[in-house]
This record gives C-alpha cells, structure tokens and sequence, in this order.
C-alpha cells in the first residue's frame, strides 16, 4: 500500500463540493438544538410533573440511543404512519436534509438541556438568594442572574457537543445527503482509493472542528472576563 | 425603645429541617429604629432566624410580621416584605457577572422601575457612603473582601429599605477589612435604621446595639441590653460563650 | 407485531453481535487509553506528541470516516498484498466485525486515552510522596495508592466512553454487519414497517444503555464508599 499525498491534495477541493450541506446541517441543527435545550431546561427545572417528565424521558431516549438510528427513525420511520404522509408537515418530512436536522437537533437538544442544566445547577445558591433579598421576581432572577452565569459554565461542556454534532453530520450520508461524508464515498466508489480521499475528508472534519473548537474558547475567555485570574 | 412602634414581631416561630428542630418558639420585637444584635455558637439557628424575616426561609409554626405585612404563602406580602428589607450575607453574594454599578443598579432597575440615570445617581450615592465611588465600573472579582462586602451593604441600601438585615457580614473578612465594614454599619445605624445583626464582634454589639438576644439549639435564651448581657449574663450557656468569645 | 414476531430471532441474533462487537471494542479501547495515557504522560517529547495526534485525529473526525477508512482502506491494502503473493486474487474481504470493532475501539480509546491521563494527573501528588514517605516502594504506590484513586476518578467519564461505543455499534450497519440496525433494514424491506423495526432497535439500545448506566452508578457508589457521609 502507498499513500498518495499529491491524491488527497486532489480530492479536497472535490470534496469541499460537500462542505456548505454540512455547514448548513450543523448550523441548523445546532440552533434547533440549543431551541430545545432551553425549552427542555425550563421544563425540567419547572417543578411540575407534567412538564418535567416528558423532558426527562425526550431526554433519557435520545442519550440512550444511537443517532444513527434515530435518523431512520424519522426519515425511513415516520412515513409508516399514513397520517404523517398525510400531513401539512409532509413536504418537510420527506426531505432527508430536513430529517437530519430534526433528528441532530433532537439528539443535540438532548445533550445541551443536561449541559444547561449542569450550569444551573452550578450557579451558587447564594447569588439567587441575593436576588430574592433584593425583590426579584422568580424569572427576574432567572433571566438577570441564573441565566448569565450558567451559560458561562455551560461553555467548555458546550464546545466538545458543538464538535460531536458536527461529526454526527457525517451520518447524513446514509440517507442520501451529498455532505462532505456523502461526496468522498461517492468519489471512493468511484476511484477505489478510500485511504486518500476518506483521509482528506477527515482533514477537513478536523479543520472544522478546530476553527469551532478556537471559536468557542474565545467566546468562553470573553464571558469569564469578571473571573478572577488564577483562583 | 419600649413604646416604639414594632416593625418586626415573631412570635412563636417554629422551623424544622426534617426531623430537625432549627427553632423552637422564636419570640421577639423589633421596633422602628432599633438595633439588634443576635449572638450564639454556631448552628443554634441564628441564620435561619434571620432568613425567616425576609423569608429566605419559611417557618413551619408561630407567626412573623415584617412593616405590617404578615409572612404567609401569599406572595405579594412576600414581594412587599423583600422590597422593605434589605440583606448582607456573610459571602457577600454580589453577581459576579456584574460590575460593581450594574450590581447596584439591577434591583432599583428591575423592582422599582427606575430609569437608568435615576439608578445610576441612587448607585453612585451609596457607593459613596461606603466609600468606595472610584471602583464603579470594576467586577466584584478584582475588589477586596471588605469593599465587597461595602459594595452589598451599598447594594442593598439603594433599595432604600426600611430595615436591614446582617448575616455575620464581617466572618469571612480578614482583620484588617473587619473595621471598614464595621464603620460603614455603624455610620447606618448613627442614621437611624433598623438593624437585625448577626455577628460575633462585640465591639460592635457594646457600642451599637439596644438590645441583644443569645441563641442556642434553635431558643432565644436570653435578651438583654448590651451592658446586662456583657456584665451579668443570666445563663451558665451565656457565660460559657461569652468566656469563649472574649477569650479569643 | 406479528411482523416483529418474526424477526425476533434475528433480532436476538442481531443484539448477540452488538454485545460482542462492544466487549471486543471496550478491551481494546481500555489497551489504546491506557498506552495513549503512558505516552501522553511520557517525557519524550516525540511520543507524547504522537500521542496527541492520536487524540485529536480520532476525537475530531467522524466516526463513521474512521470506520469507513478501516474497512475499505485495509481492504485495499490487504488485497494489493495478497496480490503480490498471488496476482490472482481479485479482492481481500475485511471481516466487518473486526473492522468496525478496532475503529470504535481506536476512537474510543483516544478518550479513554484523556480519562486516564486525567485520573493519573488528578490524584493529589501529596498521596505519592506520603506514600515514599512511609517507605512504600515506587510500584507499591502505584498499585496500592494511585490505581485505587485514579479509577475513582476515572469512573463516570469511563461509563460515558461505555455508552459512546455501545451507541458507536449501530455504525457497523454501514459496512454491513448484521447487526440490529442492519436486521431493521432488512426487515423493511420485507415487512414495510420501518418505524416498528427501527424503534424495535431503539428500544434495544436504550436497555442495554440504561443497564450499563446502572451499572456504573453501582460501581461509582463503591468506589465512593469511603467518601459517604463525609460533606
Ligand atoms: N437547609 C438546611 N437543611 C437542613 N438543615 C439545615 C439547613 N439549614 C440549616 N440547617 C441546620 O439548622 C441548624 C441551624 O443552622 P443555622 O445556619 O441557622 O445556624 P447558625 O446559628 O447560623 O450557625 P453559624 O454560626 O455556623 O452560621 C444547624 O444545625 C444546621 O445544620
Ligand atoms: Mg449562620
């Protein structure tokens, strides 16, 4: 076996074909994604059974299962049920891209409400008990000062599951999309040189997941300004 | 003080953690004007007490009246009592997200409705009675403990409270930030506000409390004038704490 | 469901496959972190920067490129071997099995390569050196003082790589071992009935996610039997 550099050199502009149906999966679903989160996060800190349940349950089946299996699910799955075909939802449910978005952004959505969560949980009691001693109302507080800060801590975590729904764009593929995944294994099956080109498509994976890597690490220098230095 | 019109009464309040009585049959009375100072070894309810007042905590039994609202589940007496009481903590819990004016304008802003400039003025006011004017726009992280701790007594002051509650606000302070503090709480009480403190310094409690009350496993065990209690404390469990007190 | 009634062997068959591509795909991992860690923690510069490329370059890219890489690359490799030995093979099949298994293995072993290297670092270095002090031998501390604590330390994040390989195994479809998924896709096209095979795989998943979860949590608890009561 030999590597061929000037190969993979080749094929990244080929490839590249792929890049903006990846972007734009990772774009969407991530922002639906963190729409959820939220709701999610609200449901479950509400208090009340009713709402904190079935968020918990959303949450615990997307945790527990495989997304790829969870796009087939929706893309292969949905359309079983004669009253979905029927539906004014149908056009969008169809589409595999709006299927991988619906399904990223619920696996994503997932994730993200536990990393909230975990910043709500991190805010130091006393800081609410502050706002209540100054008469803020319950979403006051929330908003003012739970929010702020939790986001903050939430960052890191935040970052690592930006990258993994970026990778898990990659599974776009198996259900037709042409995303950078979907063209190299249609070029591979082409040339039958997989090393080469699977390799630069990592390399582009890679690239992308160290520009949003840098990205967030600024976002998060630039939210923990107040933090003490060294302590 | 007697005749005074009282602003803060429990009266005979219970409150349980779980199986775990932290009061038991709390009475007392504030009245307009009047410093208070509660004392006790630590884990005989003196925070939990203090928190009932502005109902950080809810007691389980007795009844609390705060400025003629009564604590129940209603919460606009809730609200009411929040907005007319102001509290320090012993951490200071200032919004580290937050510069020092932001942390001062956000309640006046939100509760009250001030503008930005009326908050700002009201703001900058305070931090000049704590004296600290110059570190405005600084984040509670670059400040000392002490004028963190100056910087929430300011906080709390610009809601322009009827009274003041102090939860051991100097015993997370090292020495020599313990004075600047104390200046600042003993210059509120010259002006006349009603102060419920909880601290240890009695320095402090000789030169500006009217009344002090000892607590120990969750009961008020005695309540005396400064001089009475320093001079000739009724119980054996005052005078062990006393002695241990001073002793340091 | 009478449909599902007739799948269920293979199912059953399909779920034996998952486990043992998870068992075989969990060893390895633990081998690749555990040298990953040595090395990251090594003084050569050189090995502990290859080391380091090895956690970025299979934590960045997509799993499924990897997997793809393995499969189609080794095959190709192996058959321009083979066919320099005997020109007259056409083409070396990968067992996808072993495929599939080494590329989860090698993914998840770059993360479990960070958990170790964390655990190693986060025990307190004052254990060690009261350790030497009481006259305990460099291996003695090891084992008897910094393993004990470290695994400790490495148990929740271990129970997460746990869940990303079993989760990782719905991948292997791909390459087409008949696993779950792959049953699921085969009994759609016969039955018609996507939704029911691919939720059938689904709720397979989540079993065997929740017992592992469980799992861990028992062993989390055991380890942390010496901090209960303490606050
Ligand atoms: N949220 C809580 N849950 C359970 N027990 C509590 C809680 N808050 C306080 N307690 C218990 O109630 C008792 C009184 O606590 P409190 O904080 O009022 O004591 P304190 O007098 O302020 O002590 P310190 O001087 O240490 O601050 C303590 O035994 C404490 O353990
Ligand atoms: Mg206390």
């Amino acid at each position: 076996m030999t590597l061929d550099p000037q190969l993979i050199l080749d094929s990244l502009p080929l490839i590249a074909q792929g890049l903006g149906i990846t972007l734009k999966l990772l774009l969407y679903s991530a922002l639906f994604g963190i729409g959820l989160a939220i709701i999610t996060l609200v449901m479950r800190i509400s208090g009340r059974w009713y709402l904190s349940w079935p968020a918990q349950v959303y949450i615990y089946f997307f945790r527990g299962t495989p997304i790829l299996v969870q796009i087939f699910i929706i893309y292969y799955g949905l359309p079983q049920f004669g009253f979905i075909r029927g539906s004014i939802l149908w056009p969008i449910l169809r589409e595999p891209f709006a299927c991988c978005v619906i399904a990223l952004g619920l696996n994503s959505g997932a994730y993200v409400s536990e990393i909230l969560r975990g910043g709500v949980l991190g805010v130091d009691k006393g800081l609410t008990e502050a706002g209540k001693a100054l008469g803020l109302s319950s979403p006051q507080r929330f908003i003012y000062i739970t929010a702020p800060i939790a986001i903050r801590l939430s960052l890191p975590a935040y970052s690592n599951e930006f990258i993994s729904t970026l990778k898990a764009t990659a599974l776009a593929s198996t259900v037709t999309l042409m995303d950078v995944t979907g063209v190299a294994r249609t070029l591979v099956s082409q040339t039958y040189a997989p090393y080469e080109i699977f390799i630069a498509a990592a390399i582009l994976y890679l690239a992308f997941a160290w520009i949003s890597y840098v990205a967030l690490a600024w976002l998060e220098a630039r939210a923990s300004r107040y933090v003490k230095k060294g302590n | 003080m007697s005749g005074a019109q009282p602003v803060i009464v429990l009266d005979k309040v219970c409150k349980n953690f779980g199986a775990f009585r932290a009061l038991i049959n709390v009475s007392l009375s504030v009245s307009k004007g009047e410093k208070l100072v509660v004392c006790g070894p630590s884990g005989s309810g003196k925070s939990t007490m203090i928190r009932c007042i502005n109902r950080l905590e809810e007691h389980d039994g007795g009844h609390i009246i705060v400025n003629g609202h009564e604590l129940t589940k209603d919460s606009r007496n809730i609200d009411a009592v929040r907005r007319e009481v102001g509290m320090v903590f012993q951490n200071f819990n200032l919004f580290p997200h937050l510069t020092v004016i932001k942390n001062l304008m956000l309640a006046p802003r939100l509760v009250r409705h001030k503008n930005k400039d009326e908050a700002r003025a009201v703001a900058m006011k305070y931090l000049e009675r704590v004296r600290i004017p110059n570190q405005a726009d600084k984040y509670p992280s670059q400040l000392s403990g002490g004028q963190q701790q100056r910087v929430a007594i300011a906080r709390a002051l610009c809601m322009n409270p009827e009274i003041m509650l102090f939860d051991e606000p100097t015993s997370a302070l090292d020495p020599e930030m313990i004075a600047e503090v104390l200046d600042v709480m003993t210059d509120l009480a010259r002006d006349g506000m009603t102060m419920v403190c909880v601290t240890h310094e009695m320095g402090f409690a000789r030169s500006v409390a009217d009344k002090i009350v000892f607590m120990d496993a969750g009961e008020i065990v005695e309540a005396a004038t400064p001089e009475a209690f320093f001079t000739k404390p009724q119980t054996e469990r005052a005078r062990q704490f006393l002695s241990q007190i001073l002793a340091h | 469901m009478a449909d599902l009634a007739a799948w269920g062997d293979d199912y059953l068959l399909g779920t034996l496959v998952v486990l043992k591509v998870f068992v075989v795909a969990l060893i390895m991992a633990v081998i690749f972190g555990l040298i990953g860690a040595a090395a990251r923690l090594s003084r050569n510069r050189i090995v502990s920067g290859l080391a380091k490329i090895y956690v970025v370059a299979f934590r960045g890219a997509p799993e499924i490129i990897i997997l793809l890489i393995f499969y189609f690359g080794i095959a190709v490799s192996l058959t321009a071997l083979v066919q320099y030995f005997d020109p007259a093979t056409k083409f070396v099949d990968i067992p996808p099995f072993w495929a599939g298994s080494a590329a989860i293995g090698l993914i998840v072993g770059a993360y479990m390569t960070e958990t170790f290297r964390g655990a190693f670092l986060g025990v307190d270095h004052g254990q060690v050196e009261s350790a030497y002090a009481l006259g305990l031998s460099k291996f003695q501390t090891f084992f008897h003082v910094r393993v004990p604590q470290m695994w400790r330390l490495a148990l929740p994040n271990f129970g997460n790589h746990m869940l990303s390989i079993m989760k990782d195994t719905a991948l292997i479809s791909v390459i087409g071992l008949e696993e779950i998924t792959f049953v699921a896709q085969m009994a759609t096209s016969v039955t018609r009935q996507p939704f029911t095979m691919y939720m059938t795989v689904a709720l397979i998943y989540l079993a065997i996610t929740t017992l592992i979860t469980f799992g861990v949590a028992a062993l989390e608890k055991y380890a942390n039997r010496h901090l209960r009561g303490a606050r």
